[in-house]
């Protein structure tokens, strides 16, 4: 593991890398192959270097050189398989360890690699000189599964006529998948890359193309790049197909290449790209650091927008033409995304995992500057909100996501992140969930950070950064200087705090070296006598994903006489602020009311209470602190904040708050601000949802036409025929998004019946016939595929007589005309495609809503066509989400089946990514609920998935294991059996049956276990599980359970039987008792607890107080690094059964709760454990198996073997 | 009285319509023999009554001829005398006159009308009046103002004297426009897209009844992103109308990659076509040679010993 100091970086390598040429000669795109060479330019930084460790994924390795010599290497990749096949073991909790351990195993930063080679005798001695080294390496790729992805479409002739063409692609480093190298963003090197491809193809790699050769027989050309800048290799990609070239016109070092009669489109996308280059580099006061650039988009992409050493890969699917609108600010963003990354990412690369926040953050929030430039300082503020939501949700949902996570150091540290289900040690283990919003928290912590040190201090740190960089960068290789290149959060602090004099430690503290983000509940009163406003401000800091913040907080108060700003300071147990106010009560004159901005506004005061003085309050209204406030005022006050406030910010917030008030006021103030065209848009939009809501709650009371109808048709409609909408003119983009949205809105109304009102139904339907946009410049799909949406939404379930099968005769009349609207709008679409064919998106989406709401028969044969290769990818994952849907509602197994086929089968990545991440947010069962999907099958099947099957794509895996999460839990699957069962019972009844059993049984596990010393008490301990006993009846069993002091599940006896032992000396061991003791009441807990003893594991100093952190923390003790030569993944299989079982009775089972009540009632706990003991038992029994097997462990015994 | 009274206005009516219909449509020339005939038959009954036996076909057709011809005389004579007396329609009493003025003696006439051993003759077949073509009836006829008397005759048909609009006049009512344009466009595309559905495959919502709201088939495509990303040649159109300058500039440069893909065909063709097509973008050649772009740079040939 890669130790960051303050000075300088230190290598994990006992080499340091200079130069690396790739040379591909040979791209197949019929057989899907590449073939190649690369060559390692190496100075030794040791004496003898004998070993020299690469990386290197799934490529066929045929000869290895080093100085000309053959060398011998071996080449062993744990994560191929993570978990042994034959293995039972079927535990999240065991995976994610084994699987942690793995990527330890060949992690480059820590100095691993899946190849290692050894350096010939002869050359050793050239160690001593510190001679360079050159390793020549020959492989070949056959069908890679990732790194690259071929296209080759299936249509007649040529490769080239076919838009056939491949790229590399890859979550982080991932490099290694498609050629060796160091796969480590902190070794830089510079590269010569050469490319002999077809002569009707173009290869678009990194760095200068110097010249394009021909072979000698001409069919084919060479391309040549050289990159001088050092590039880590992570930051290489490859492109290959038949490109249209585009030279931009405003910038000829830029090119921009897109496939064969996309050109149209690529100028028209590309058109504004110089802008962002110009901004950039303007607020960084630093040219671009590459000599070119160039874009390639592609189909079939990993993601949208990949950038690399000077090029970036983008998805096609952004290119549009002139007339769509609504995908134009989307492209935008990710080209402006792109390009921050160039500077921060590419460029200037990170010494560790652990500074990954720096370059996230710093792209990140360049990025929001752009936007803010670009797209308006509401947009910015919309979108920071927006950001903030979404991270607050995440970790008070989730759990926090930490930044800057220290391994190592401190033993107490062990696993920063016990809440989770997998190790963040690594990027390849994170969920990508976590890591999106992982990216998105650097960057709001970036704006933190620019909120203390001023925005022009930021941007200095950034220039220094990057002109340090650059002057490494033209040095001839001097590893000193090219470690200035890559940012490490120590060098990062370091400069803020030379450029601005600051010291932001208290704030790296509280939001980069801890997780969690701030909960605060506000209220207030008003002293009339005092004329003080007395603000309450509480935190919850004791829920998942929270933490306790200290420290100073603004809060806005908007009085009569004006706005002003207090700072209050946030304390260990003050709760209330006293505030003056400056106004004496209320005034009789009437005269303007002052704002922030220094507007000066009338208001109808009549609403306001008359001993006030206050209209609205905000705390935090910069968004200073990453938090959620739930803030209580009255309701006029809210209808004051949303319509005199000018913060976009504070007016979303009020609306959201508006919500809870149903009354007339509040009608008229979305009314008023709808109404309103200087009004930022998305505020308007999100008005319009409101006013449904409201006038839903109102429903009683509610007077005149149906909400927003006269609105519209005011907006919209001929003023001659007001049921008539105009003709389509979308020139004014915010009139065309609220055109867009308010019959989506519109059809969320409901009337007593709860019915959508049949006038609001018949104005969606004249909308859709009278819709005409021959005279439109723009398109119109978006705007007709929201009118489906608005059909969608007037949907309500069908009055169903039971049992009644759903025909075309008892269709409701109503659902008919939709039904018949939709049907149209689909088979238009075979005729006339809308662009990004939205319009079948929302036809599939309605269709679903149709057979969920019983109107239709629920069948999923539509949707399976939809859903195969061959359809535009957005139509497809429309498709998949309404299976996955239909497989979650009718339980369906052989739907299920079919999805997870596709997953594995399936030839585009992003397909297979979407469907792991759609059942596991809306998954078929979840681990609280039985089900009978919930099969042995089904979790065989998945294990492998996770196991073996995803091993080519770091984020599928992940994705899989999210499932399994989602599904089972981190315990054994609650469906599988037990493999013995009567051991287990016999335990429970008595504690002194086991040990003899057991004993016997020993000897014949043992050989089983190819494990190394370290794990011999472990396996004692598994071995114990699988004897055979005698089972007693499972309700015995039940009561024994509650009576037994112990109280635990259903455990396997020898469990308990090794609990006492490993209990006293643990005690000893560790001055952490209560945990201990909380742990020791379960028997998987005691197993997890010897576990944890034997491997001197540390586990996080406070896991009792939180009870699921103290399943996280075991679950991740493995991970950390142990003094053998590979981390052992240690299961903890008793642990895990626990939940499981208990996962079928429900929530309370689940163990942490287990844990809460053992601390409290110590003995008594009392779980109704009606469930199967003998599955418990069985269970155990596999565990034990498995644990023996321990595939990580089997691994990590050969692959050292080498070295040894 | 009364027979000889039906033939009399019978005959008259003939002889009218005779004078009329003469050399006109065969229809009325059928008639005509008809009555011949019937007047044949007359003559021949007469002949009868006054006890001949038989009588020589040219006999009875000079009887026949010489018998209209008084017949018609009496009808000439009656409409001229009443014409004379200003009236269009003759009365009993012209007839009267024209008897007495062609020295018949009326006052025998009924008598000889009563004769006991009159035979009757049958009416002749009925044959069907020809049709006369209805005028075609455009409007409503105007009736007289209140100052011209009502027997003037009437207004031709409005037709003749108003002028008649060949083509609906647009409506110009912008809700009708709207709910029109609307419709129109809503059945174009129903009905397109259920033929779509009948000539293809469907999919559909219902197990039970597969024709309610069938779908088209959804059919994967091998480049998916093409339809999805580039706007249709409808939107297309519609903006060539808005914006026609920028378009052609794109369209332009299109055939930029053509030249790349052309590569693979021939060794020689390669170089001579890569060098100005190929790498240099064909419009504004000159203003892109300024540009140095390595992307834009010919690619070179190979050094006589090079490693590959």
């Amino acid at each position: 593991m890669n130790r960051k100091k303050d000075k300088g970086f230190e290598s994990p390598r006992p080499y340091k890398l200079t130069h690396q040429v790739v040379c591909i000669n040979n791209i197949n795109f019929q057989r899907k192959s590449v073939i190649g060479y690369v060559e390692l330019t190496v100075f030794p930084t040791v004496v003898n270097l004998n070993r020299i460790k690469l990386n290197s994924k799934q490529c066929r390795i045929y000869r290895v050189r080093v100085n000309d010599l053959e060398a011998p290497f071996i080449y062993n990749d744990p994560t191929l398989e993570v978990c042994h096949h034959e293995s039972k073991q079927r535990n999240l909790n065991y995976f994610s360890s084994a699987y942690t351990a793995a990527v330890t195993a060949v992690d480059p930063d820590a100095g691993n690699g899946e190849l290692c080679i050894k350096v010939p005798s002869e050359l050793w001695k050239q160690g001593d000189e510190m001679k360079v080294l050159k390793v020549y390496i020959e492989f070949s790729l056959d069908q890679p599964k990732g790194g690259l992805h071929f296209v080759v479409p299936d249509v007649e002739g040529s490769m080239a006529e076919r838009g056939a063409h491949v790229f590399s692609f890859g979550y982080q480093n991932s490099t290694r998948f498609w050629f060796p190298c160091v796969d480590s963003y902190s070794e830089l090197c510079t590269w010569k890359l050469e490319f002999t491809v077809d002569a009707s193809m173009v290869a678009v790699s990194c760095g200068d193309m110097l010249e394009t050769v021909y072979t000698h027989d001409m069919r084919k050309k060479t391309f040549h790049y050289m990159l001088p800048i050092p590039t880590a290799a992570p930051n290489i990609s490859l492109a290959v197909g038949p490109f249209e070239i585009l030279v931009d016109p405003y910038m000829h070092e830029v090119t921009h290449f897109c496939l064969p009669q996309l050109l149209p489109l690529l100028k028209h996308t590309m058109s504004y790209l110089h802008e962002i280059f110009e901004f950039y580099e303007e607020i960084l006061t630093c040219r671009y650091p590459y000599s070119c650039f160039k874009t390639v988009f592609v189909d079939e992409a990993y993601v949208q927008v990949s950038s690399y050493a000077s090029m970036s890969i983008f998805s096609t699917n952004l290119l549009h033409s002139t007339m769509i609108i609504d995908q134009t600010p989307l492209t935008r963003r990710c080209l402006a995304q792109a390009l921050a990354q160039q500077f921060f990412g590419c460029f200037i690369s990170r010494m560790s995992w652990a500074d990954e926040w720096v370059l996230k953050g710093i792209s990140g929030y360049c990025y929001g500057l752009y936007l803010k430039k670009t797209f308006g300082v509401n947009e910015y503020r919309h979108w920071i909100k927006e950001e903030m939501d979404s991270i607050t949700d995440y970790e008070l949902k989730m759990g926090g996501v930490l930044l800057h996570p220290t391994f190592g150091g401190g033993k107490e540290k062990d696993n920063p992140t016990p809440h989770l289900h997998f190790s963040i040690k690594h990027p390849h283990t994170l969920s990508w969930e976590y890591y999106n919003m992982f990216q998105c928290k650097a960057h709001l912590v970036m704006r933190l950070i620019e909120n203390r040190i001023s925005m022009e201090f930021m941007l200095q740190v950034f220039n220094k950064l990057l002109s340090l960089a650059s002057t490494a960068s033209s040095q001839k290789y001097q590893s000193h200087m090219w470690s200035q290149m890559l940012v490490s959060t120590s060098s990062f602090l370091k400069s803020i705090s030379n450029v601005s004099g600051k010291d932001i430690g208290p704030l790296i503290k509280q939001w980069v070296e801890q997780s969690g983000v701030v909960k605060f509940f506000g209220s207030f009163a008003f002293n009339r006598k005092r004329n003080v406003l007395e603000l309450e401000i509480r935190q919850d800091y004791t829920s998942s994903g929270t933490q306790k913040y200290v420290g100073p907080i603004k809060v806005t108060v908007q009085e009569l006489d004006g706005s002003f700003n207090h700072t209050l300071q946030i304390e260990e147990n003050s709760l209330k602020h006293d505030i003056p106010c400056h106004s004496k009560s209320r005034r009789n004159k009437k005269k303007k009311i002052p704002l922030m901005n220094g507007e000066e506004v009338d208001m109808d005061l009549s609403a306001m209470d008359a001993d006030s003085p206050l209209l609205w309050i905000r705390i935090d209204p910069d968004m200073s602190i990453l938090r959620k406030v739930e803030f209580e005022q009255a309701d006029f006050m809210w209808q004051y904040q949303l319509r005199y406030e000018r913060d976009v910010v504070a007016q979303e917030e009020s609306i959201t708050a508006l919500e809870k008030f149903p009354t007339p006021a509040s009608r008229l103030a979305l009314t008023d601000i709808l109404e309103q065209d200087q009004c930022f848009y998305k505020v308007r939009m999100l008005a319009c949802f409101c006013l449904a809501q409201i006038a839903n709650s109102m429903m009683s009371t509610w007077t005149g036409p149906p909400a927003m109808k006269s609105l519209f048709t005011r907006m919209f409609c001929c003023k001659s025929c007001p049921n008539i909408v105009k003709t389509n003119n979308f020139i004014n983009f915010q009139t065309y998004f609220l055109q867009k949205t308010m019959p989506v809105a519109m059809a969320l109304l409901r009337d007593v019946q709860n019915l959508c009102p049949k006038d609001v139904l018949n104005f969606i339907l004249d909308l859709i016939k009278y819709n005409d946009n021959r005279k439109n410049k723009f398109s119109d799909n978006y705007y007709r595929a929201e009118l489906i949406d608005a059909l969608c939404n007037s949907l309500t379930p069908a009055i169903s007589i039971s049992n009644e099968v759903r025909t075309v005769d008892n269709l409701n009349a109503d659902v008919r005309l939709i039904l018949e609207e939709i049907t149209r709008f689909l088979n238009m679409e075979k005729l006339l495609p809308s662009y990004r064919n939205i319009i079948t998106v929302s036809c599939l989406r309605a269709i679903r809503t149709l057979q969920k709401n019983g109107h239709i028969p629920s069948d999923p044969s539509l949707f399976k066509s939809y859903a195969e290769h061959g359809h535009f990818v957005d139509v497809r994952v429309a498709a998949l989400e309404a299976l996955v849907d239909y497989t979650r509602v009718d339980r369906s197994s052989e739907e299920l089946q079919w999805l997870l086929t596709m997953v594995q089968n399936d030839p585009i990545h992003y397909v297979r990514h979407r469907i792991l991440s759609m059942l596991g947010n809306n998954p078929p069962f979840t681990k609280a609920a039985e089900s009978q999907l919930c099969t042995e099958a089904l979790v065989d099947q998945l294990w492998k998935l996770m196991n073996s099957g995803t091993s080519h794509d770091w984020r599928l895996r992940c994705d899989a294991m999210n499932l399994y999460y989602t599904l089972f839990g981190l315990t054994r699957p609650s469906c599988l059996p037990l493999p013995e069962l009567g051991l287990v019972l016999n335990l429970k009844e008595k504690k002194a049956l086991l040990n003899p059993t057991i004993k016997p049984e020993q000897p014949v596990a043992a050989p089983e276990l190819p494990a190394p010393m370290t794990f011999s008490a472990e396996e004692e301990h598994l071995v114990m599980d699988t004897p055979p006993i005698p089972v007693p009846p499972p309700s015995q069993a039940l009561k024994r359970k509650l009576d037994t002091p112990l109280g635990s599940p259903p455990e396997p006896g020898q469990v308990l039987q090794d609990e006492p032992s490993i209990k006293i000396p643990m005690k000893g061991r560790f001055p952490t008792q209560e945990e201990e003791d909380i742990d020791m009441e379960t028997v998987h807990d005691s197993q997890a607890f010897i576990y944890h003893h034997l491997n001197m594991l540390e586990r996080p100093s406070t896991p009792g107080k939180e009870p699921p952190s103290v399943e996280q923390s075991l679950l991740s003790m493995p991970a950390t690094p142990m003094p053998m030569p590979m981390p052992m993944p240690m299961p903890m299989p008793m642990f895990s059964k626990e939940s499981s079982s208990s996962s079928k009775h429900g929530e309370h089972h689940h163990h942490h709760h287990h844990h809460h009540e053992h601390k409290k009632k110590k003995k008594k706990h009392k779980h109704k454990h009606k469930h199967k003991h003998k599955h418990d038992s069985k269970e155990k029994e596999r565990d034990g198996h498995a644990f023996s097997n321990s595939p990580a462990s089997g691994r990590s015994m050969r692959s050292p073997s080498l070295s040894d | 009285m009364a027979d000889p009274a039906v033939m009399g206005s019978h005959t008259l009516n003939l002889g009218m319509r005779s004078a009329t219909n003469k050399a006109s449509t065969s229809p009325a020339e059928n008639y005509y023999l008809a009555r011949r005939r019937t007047l044949q038959v007359v003559v021949s009954s007469l002949l009868t009554e006054c006890g001949y036996e038989s009588a020589e076909k040219a006999a009875v057709e000079s009887l026949t001829e010489m018998m209209q011809s008084y017949i018609t005389e009496i009808g000439r004579c009656a409409k001229t005398y009443c014409e004379h007396t200003a009236r269009s329609v003759p009365t009993l009493p012209d007839v009267v006159i024209t008897l007495i003025e062609m020295g018949f003696n009326v006052d025998t006439l009924p008598v000889y009308a009563k004769r006991s051993q009159r035979m009757v003759i049958t009416a002749p077949p009925v044959t069907n009046p020809p049709v006369i073509p209805k005028a075609l009836i455009a409007g409503q006829k105007r009736t007289h103002p209140a100052h011209i008397p009502s027997h003037f005759p009437e207004f031709p048909d409005p037709h003749t004297y108003i002028k008649t609009p060949t083509f609906r006049e647009p409506v110009s009512d912008y809700q009708v426009v709207r709910e029109k344009a609307a419709s129109q466009r809503r059945d174009v595309e129903r009905a397109l897209t259920r033929f779509m559905a009948k000539t293809g495959q469907t999919q559909s919502l219902f197990k039970d009844d597969v024709t309610a709201f069938p779908l088209i088939a959804a059919r994967p495509s091998s480049i998916p992103y093409l339809n999805a990303l580039l706007p249709s040649e409808l939107e297309l159109q519609a903006l060539e109308e808005t914006d026609s300058s920028e378009q052609d500039d794109q369209t332009d440069s299109e055939n930029n990659p053509g030249n790349i893909t052309n590569d693979d065909s021939g060794v020689d063709k390669e170089n001579s076509g890569l060098t100005p097509g190929g790498v240099v973008p064909t419009v504004k050649a000159s203003e892109e040679n300024m540009i140095d772009n390595p992307y834009l740079r010919p690619v070179k040939k190979p050094k006589v010993r090079r490693k590959k």
